[in-house]
């Protein structure tokens, strides 16, 4: 009997400690700061999207409560890690918006958490900024959910028509296997023909992959103009490696998209990867806006005082995770002080020529990305570093 | 399909295969010590790569020092593990010991994340780049030095377990650990042989292969599987049905990727090890276990 | 020979257990905890599956995973595409996953310990190149969103509360059919199995049916705990039904001791809640969470060395220590 009550004492003080958070009040921080929350992917994974994403907005909230906040008062980002785990993603977003009542989300660095996490914003109607690229985030629209990078509906027409341009009518295919390359797959296979494009070969590897030489052996067989990678991760530097060893004295030309965009490539490459070609925004070079206008002030202005704190120069995912926020906080300016995420969901929708790191947004109803090909631009690898692709030749 | 193109995929085969031959080496040594499988197999390829990264990019070492550097200090993790976490658990169930290497390779994954960083970091080319041309097939430098070094530990292996006192004692206690403590042997010392031996083999492929593919903290546990399977595939518990099986698995999977399609091949060769294990559950060269009643 | 006599304090024990448990939505409408709550009930179903078919019956699984997902994509698939009802979405996940683990189980009668492992990893793995490429069932890597929630007839569960309460009374139901599985003759036949294979078959017993029959619900099991994963987070992808689920429904079992059904539950909620600790422990400083936050893995596989190395027989061994104490104080 004794050993049931004390069990039974047990599972009440469980309970209790339980339930004791269900009244726990939010941060003492100061009550009258908006606070935004970010859902990123800090471990697991997707870590290297998440870190310079969390790095990006920690600078620029900074920047923004130095220059006296938004309506004289403080903007609070909260971090949640969801581990590139679709239900941590879930129950982080959810502790965000009912525990820490925050009036917009940041989520998330992947494609499948950041639709894992549209049920929740939907639900409590606040505004969702994802900083993930797959097609699916604003391809199957929700009012509450807004898209930063480069989705791959814009990115691919715009290297297709750069490889035309440059003469390729039969293309090697290789993706990898995971969202990115499946997305990427499926938009350009079904734009090719409009470009005068055949694919003669396509070919997939899989994340973890140590070698694929035999997915390049067999588009080589199949004589096609060039290769088209498409690939976010590690394995596009062996696929370099790989291409340069078979092709010998004439290894194919490779052209790439936003996710070669890294500096881990260049270094796992080596000179594999001379000559490599790849489509992204103009945040890497940001002479591709022009010397002397608004982008290029913003993005230069940005990539200096990133450099300057961090020690490195931001990379593409630290663009979106600027452009994420400051789209919410300007659209947060633009009010009047008091607002619901009702209202800053439909501000957020009426940005119009904001100017970001990755480009010049201008939402509307049927367009949560925002986002044009003229917000793109072909990059070259030459001498171990990007330099301006210029016109195709 | 011409010869070239054979003898490339082939080439591919043999690559990868020396790599999955190396980690399954390491599974059926530990198997052999302790009836259990280390899960944390694929960790102790990571940290090879990754420690000799460290020790090349951090402690400026000159590569091949480098490489020395991190494989044996991956050799002295395998060992610190089996003692802080195997060694304990005093009555050797294998079951318990196949969740402690799961607990463990969590926590090493996760110690690599904190240490070097999520992003991927890379080690130059042993030799510099450029390949050699065998009858049109092309076959990476890098390449040479993976099957050189899976050659040349094999072969140490081979030496060590068929020429050596350490390798009878090993060779005792897999047959039956009981009647090898009778006679003498420290069973519990060779457990943590295994382990360092396992985690050198594992450390040896990940230092080799990382010129080519990279490091980062979580490439364990993809290339640990098909370790794993490929020693499945050879028969645990004999060094060369490991090898063999390595090998086979990664022939298997370049001629999936030849001949039927890259989008399956792990399907395929997993379909085909499937196959072979419900014909013959011990494995290629496994003996069938004659249960005594 | 009868079933083995109950124990009127386990009894009371069990009712006020699922009191507490029950009693959570009525005390707490913090839609965070409650979520966080009912994925550890989701877990819970498919490690009692686990427990039957490792803990009780020694045979191994390293791709339940894959069932798991079988069931959330059927359930979620029927639902969404075809307009079927939620019940019926259950019943073709349990139908579609019982159908899986009579598949696997066939030919893997003939295999042995680790190679039986390898085997169901293989299946597992195979599973989730399906769950990939099958786009047009499954949604590709983007994965199936808008699943909706479960519903009885018109009345829609959408509730942090409802869901919670649905999951729970579920485990619950899983848990006591389960228990009395084990006290019957089958249970007993399961245990013959796990003893010794030679022996059971001495005695006369159906090897073959158990070792299939066993496999079958534990697959079952997983089936329906994805069904309901799927309609209560409303959006599942492949890379939720990985190898490391398997692996760590694995772990729970082993966890939670052999010959047992609370151990591996309770092993289930611990180790559910590491990453969640912050549901479970109130009125942390963020610098406190962040921290919890980046060392959460680290905490997982420590916690499961120092279980294996400092509770041998598992959580079960543990419960069983202290009623033995308890009922030699008495």
């Amino acid at each position: 009997m004794r050993r049931t009550v004390t069990c039974a004492a047990l599972c009440v003080v469980l309970s209790a400690t339980l339930l004791g958070g269900c009244a726990s009040q939010p941060d003492e921080d100061a009550p009258d700061s908006y606070r935004i929350g970010a859902v990123l992917s800090l471990s697991g994974p997707q870590a290297g999207l998440g870190e310079p994403e969390r790095r990006a907005i920690e600078l620029e909230v900074e920047r923004i409560n130095d220059a006296g906040g938004v309506h004289g008062r403080p903007v609070e980002v909260l971090f949640e890690d969801d581990a590139t785990d679709e239900a941590k993603a879930v129950t982080a977003a959810s502790r965000l918006i009912e525990q820490e009542n925050v009036i917009a989300l940041i989520a998330a660095s992947g494609t499948g958490q950041t639709m894992a996490v549209r049920q929740e914003v939907e639900r409590a109607g606040i505004p969702q900024m994802s900083l993930a690229g797959g097609s699916v985030v604003t391809a199957e629209l929700s009012p509450w959910v807004f898209q930063t990078p480069w989705p791959n509906r814009i990115v691919v027409p715009f290297t297709l028509a750069y490889l035309r341009d440059a003469g390729v009518m039969r293309l090697g295919l290789l993706i990898d296997s995971g969202a990115y390359g499946k997305d990427g797959y499926d938009v350009i296979t079904a734009n090719v023909e409009q470009y005068g494009i055949e694919i003669v070969a396509d070919e997939q590897f899989n994340r973890g992959d140590t070698d694929m030489t035999s997915q390049i052996t067999k588009i080589r067989a199949a004589n096609p103009d060039a290769l088209l990678l498409w690939a976010a991760g590690a394995e596009a530097a062996t696929v370099l490696k790989n291409n340069a060893a078979l092709g010998g004295d004439s290894p194919l030309q490779v052209y790439g998209g936003p996710g070669n965009g890294r500096i881990e490539l260049l270094e796992g490459a080596g000179d594999a990867a001379e000559g490599f070609t790849f489509s992204a925004g103009k945040i890497l070079i940001p002479e591709a806006y022009g010397v002397g206008s608004e982008g290029y002030e913003v993005t230069t202005d940005f990539i200096d005082r990133f450099t300057e704190r961090y020690g490195v120069g931001p990379d593409i995912f630290a663009g979106h995770a600027y452009d994420g926020i400051h789209l919410i906080v300007d659209a947060m300016k633009r009010l009047p002080e008091d607002f619901t995420p009702e209202d800053l969901r439909d501000e957020i929708e009426k940005t119009s020529g904001f100017v970001g790191a990755g480009g010049t947004f201008t939402f509307s109803p049927t367009d949560h990305n925002g986002l044009s090909e003229d917000d793109l631009t072909m990059y070259r690898v030459e001498d171990g570093v990007w330099v301006l692709a210029g016109e195709a030749r | 399909m011409g010869t070239t193109e054979l003898l490339q995929f082939a080439l591919a085969g043999l690559k990868n295969g020396s790599i999955y031959a190396l980690v399954a080496l390491g599974f059926t040594l530990v198997y052999a010590a302790t009836g259990a499988i280390n899960f944390a197999q694929g960790e102790f390829y990571m940290l090879g790569g990754m420690l000799s990264v460290w020790a090349y990019a951090n402690l400026g070492l000159p590569l091949p020092l480098a490489g020395l550097v991190g494989v044996i200090s991956t050799a002295i993790i395998g060992g610190v593990f089996e003692l802080l976490a195997i060694r304990p658990r005093k009555d050797g169930d294998p079951l318990a010991i196949i969740i402690i290497t799961v607990g463990g390779s969590m926590l090493l994954s996760s110690m690599a994340r904190h240490q070097f960083g999520p992003t991927e970091r890379s080690l130059p080319l042993f030799s510099g780049g450029g390949s050699i041309n065998i009858f049109g097939a092309v076959l990476e430098v890098q390449t040479i030095w993976i099957l050189g070094i899976t050659g040349v530990a094999v072969v140490g292996l081979w030496y060590l377990y068929n020429r050596t006192g350490l390798g009878r004692a090993m060779r005792a206690c897999a047959v039956d650990r009981d009647a090898a403590r009778i006679v003498g042997i420290d069973t519990r010392k060779m457990v943590t042989v295994s382990f360092v031996l396992a985690a050198t083999l594992g450390a040896l492929a990940g230092m080799a292969v990382t010129p080519l593919t990279q490091t980062a903290f979580d490439v364990g546990p993809t290339v640990g599987i098909k370790g794993f399977a490929a020693a499945i595939l050879g028969g645990l518990g004999n060094p060369i049905a490991a090898v063999v099986g390595g090998l086979v698995l990664g022939m298997l999977e370049s001629m999936s990727i030849a001949f039927i399609s890259s989008t399956y091949k792990d399907a395929i060769a997993l379909i085909v090890l499937l196959g072979v294990l419900f014909v013959r559950p011990q494995g290629i060269m496994g003996r069938s276990k004659r249960e005594k009643v | 020979m009868g079933r083995t006599r109950i124990d009127m304090r386990v009894v009371v024990l069990l009712v006020l257990v699922a009191a507490v448990v029950f009693a959570v939505p009525l005390l707490t409408s913090d839609r965070y905890q409650l979520k966080v709550l009912t994925f550890v009930g989701v877990n819970v179903i498919i490690v009692t599956g686990m427990a039957l078919l490792f803990g009780y019956a020694g045979q191994v699984s390293l791709g339940h995973a894959a069932f798991y997902g079988i069931g959330a994509y059927s359930s979620a698939y029927v639902v969404t595409s075809l307009g079927w009802p939620w019940l019926a979405g259950v019943a073709t996940a349990l139908i579609l996953t019982a159908f899986g683990g009579l598949l696997l189980a066939l030919p893997s009668l003939r295999l042995r310990g680790h190679y039986l492992a390898m085997a169901t990893l293989g299946f597992g793995e195979i599973m989730r190149v399906v769950f990939v490429e099958a786009s047009s069932l499954t949604g590709g890597p983007d994965g199936l969103s808008g699943i909706p929630y479960p519903s009885f007839g018109g009345f829609e569960i959408d509730t942090a509360g409802g869901n919670y309460w649905l999951v729970w009374g579920t485990a619950a139901l899983c848990l006591a059919l389960s228990a009395n599985l084990v006290r019957s003759r089958s249970g007993r036949a399961m245990r013959a199995l796990h003893g010794s294979e030679s022996g059971a078959l001495a005695c006369g017993i159906d090897l073959t049916a158990v070792k299939v029959r066993v496999f079958v619900l534990s697959a079952a099991l997983a089936g329906l705990a994805g069904a309901l994963y799927a309609h209560v987070v409303g959006f599942i992808s492949p890379s939720t039904f990985s190898l490391h689920v398997s692996v760590v429904i694995v772990a729970m079992a082993v966890l939670g001791g052999t010959r047992s059904l609370a151990g591996p539950a309770l092993a289930a909620v611990l180790l559910s809640l590491i990453p969640f600790a912050d549901a479970v422990l109130p009125g942390l400083s963020r610098s406190a969470l962040d921290t919890i936050q980046e060392y959460q893995e680290d905490v997982y596989g420590l916690t499961i060395i120092a279980v294996m190395l400092f509770m041998p027989a598992g959580l079960a061994g543990v419960i069983r220590g202290i009623s033995k104490r308890g009922r030699r104080a008495e």
